[in-house]
């Protein structure tokens, strides 16, 4: 049985973080698309998005247990090219 | 009759030794507060300008006329529906978040009116606790004619009374300012931060937009309170004059946490009606300009007069002053409905006018706006939920507004693991706030946190209703309902039309 895991999210270019809850066997790319879903109203989603915790860029194949996230942690959805001061 | 000169002091500064009691006993450390200077040294307490109880009297019965007659001749509803709407908006945002915390402000001035250490200062402070409670009345009253027209304008007396997230972050912050502090705490956060400061920014600053937007009752609303406010701001002075000469470690502490938090609320409150709410034709400067006049220049003198540093996390503030307000707005917008006001997408002319004001920020904020302006175009007005955000936003664990600080490239939240519970800060001085006395804020939980331990519901239009105290008829919209001039939808496809024959009667059930 999965285990909900609530994470804070930042979309590169939105204006607040919003809270995505994820369950510990969804994939990174499922998290990752869920938070450009529920920002789009302030940002349009971008294709080449990739999930990051601090400075370490998450395999978008991986689970969340997989990608070593629990609760309440931070997640940032950035350009894989990434805009100069986004990092 | 004796001259005022003859017998002033013995009015306003009567001190004795105290033979029956210790000072201890006298005045605890926790309600007086604990510094490193001498009791003594209080008797030295002096403030710049004097008045007698039949003085103030006096002064206050004008000021009381000068509110009523503004009320007789443009309190009722048909002179508000001239007001430009977006501005009218800015009123029940001021309406709801004044009466209230003056409330608790003169609970604190009380506090201050026994505790603190010399006489003529517990003289100020009582004159301050009966300020405030005109202040908690005049915007009860000057409003209250407006509810039966709007049933938002209802929130000016609702609004600390109910859970819904701006009330929890102003409670949050006037708690512990007002009802919390002791009175040297008090004198520095409230009577020299706040209303030497910040409050010029309501009460000069914005007071000439609402003559401009032509709202001459919010004019003499803030000019009414802010003649009470300049007299008993002058109690932080001169409790900073004395607090720094022996404390000045504390002193410098009391005013880097309470400038942040202060800055934060009027970043929001004033920041949103500046460069938002004001018509564009009222506008004399930007709420950055305001700040840069009031507390960047002239605030700053009054903390280098006293030998006091700008607050070591200033380069944070310069980033904030151009960012803060402009973000949380943009995100306000896309969740209006959990506010009692309305708010407004600016058009083109508002946009080209912040992107002048504005060109470190702008450029990044434009594309948030340009996406507003298509979730619109793909809706039809009045479709308010229909460009309206519904995943739970995230707010600060210490000023309990929402995580909308550093730049739209590069939030700045950060979080913090105490004990077995996990922390998030909006900015590093949040954090700092919060690390400094952590016992203070530690057990409160934010809205986030209320909804993950079941007290709140998660679905939106539950936590409307059921937790944030809103009604249909209360809860913020658009304030043209999406019909800008501006704003160019296509033309949708129309059902082929049927002639009269094969039309069916609409009459009909």
């Amino acid at each position: 049985m999965s285990v909900l895991v609530p994470l804070y999210g930042f979309v590169e270019g939105d204006t607040i973080g919003l809270i995505v809850l994820a369950h510990d066997d969804d994939p990174i790319a499922r998290v990752v698309s869920r938070l450009q879903h529920s920002a789009r109203w302030r940002v349009a989603k971008f294709e080449d998005a990739r999930a990051f915790h601090g400075d370490r860029p998450l395999d978008a194949s991986q689970t969340v247990a997989e990608a070593g996230l629990s609760a309440l942690e931070r997640i940032d959805v950035r350009r894989a090219g990434g805009s100069p001061d986004a990092a | 009759m004796l001259p005022r000169e003859a017998w002033l002091d013995l009015a306003r500064k009567l001190e004795w030794t105290f033979r029956y009691v210790p000072e201890s006993e006298l005045f605890p450390s926790d309600p007086s507060g604990t510094t490193r200077v001498p009791p003594g040294e209080w008797r030295r307490w002096e403030e710049p300008f004097k008045t007698s109880y039949r003085e103030y009297v006096a002064a206050q019965h004008e000021k009381e006329r000068a509110v009523r007659a503004v009320r007789e001749a443009v309190g009722r509803p048909e002179h508000q529906r001239r007001i430009p709407r977006p501005w009218l908006n800015a009123n029940k945002f001021h309406g709801a978040a004044l009466p209230l915390a003056e409330f608790a402000a003169a609970i604190g001035n009380l506090r201050a009116g026994r505790f603190a250490r010399d006489s003529a200062w517990r003289t100020m402070a009582l004159f301050g606790a009966m300020d405030e409670l005109r202040h908690t009345e005049i915007p009860l009253l000057l409003y209250h004619e407006l509810v039966k027209w709007d049933p938002q304008f209802d929130w000016v007396h609702r609004f600390y009374h109910t859970n819904n997230w701006v009330a929890i972050a102003a409670r949050h912050l006037f708690d512990e300012l007002l009802l919390a502090a002791n009175p040297i705490e008090l004198a520095i956060g409230t009577n020299l931060v706040f209303e030497t400061g910040f409050t010029n920014l309501q009460f000069v600053a914005l007071s000439g937009l609402a003559r401009d937007a032509g709202d001459p009752m919010f004019e003499t609303m803030v000019k009414s309170i802010q003649t009470d406010e300049a007299r008993h701001a002058q109690i932080g002075r001169s409790v900073l004059e004395i607090l720094v000469e022996s404390d000045r470690a504390y002193a410098q502490r009391l005013v880097d946490k309470w400038f942040w938090r202060t800055w934060h609320l009027f970043s929001v409150l004033t920041g949103f009606s500046m460069d938002y709410l004001t018509p564009l034709s009222a506008r004399r400067a930007s709420f950055k300009e305001f700040v840069e006049e009031w507390i960047v220049t002239q605030f700053l003198e009054v903390l280098e007069a006293h030998g006091l540093e700008r607050p070591w996390y200033w380069d944070t503030f310069l980033t904030s002053l151009d960012h803060y307000h402009h973000m949380v707005y943009a995100s306000a917008y896309t969740y209006r409905a959990t506010v009692w006001f309305d708010l407004v997408v600016p058009g083109p002319e508002e946009r080209a006018w912040l992107a002048d004001k504005y060109p470190a920020s702008w450029p990044a904020l434009a594309p948030v706006w340009e996406r507003v302006d298509a979730g619109w175009r793909e809706s039809d007005p009045d479709l308010d939920f229909a460009a309206h955000g519904t995943a739970i936003v995230t707010f600060c664990d210490t000023c309990q507004l929402v995580l909308c600080e550093g730049t739209p490239a590069r939030n700045t939240a950060q979080t913090l693991v105490r004990g077995e519970r996990k922390y998030i800060f909006c900015s590093e001085p949040c954090r700092w706030i919060f690390e400094q006395e952590p016992e203070r804020y530690a057990g409160h939980l934010d809205v986030v946190k209320r909804v993950l331990a079941g007290e709140a519901p998660g679905n939106l239009t539950a936590i409307l209703t059921q937790y944030f105290g809103l009604t249909q008829e209360t809860w913020g919209r658009d304030v043209e309902r999406g019909r800008y001039d501006w704003l160019d939808r296509p033309a949708k496809p129309r059902p082929p039309q049927r002639s009269a024959a094969e039309a069916p009667d609409e009459r009909q059930p």
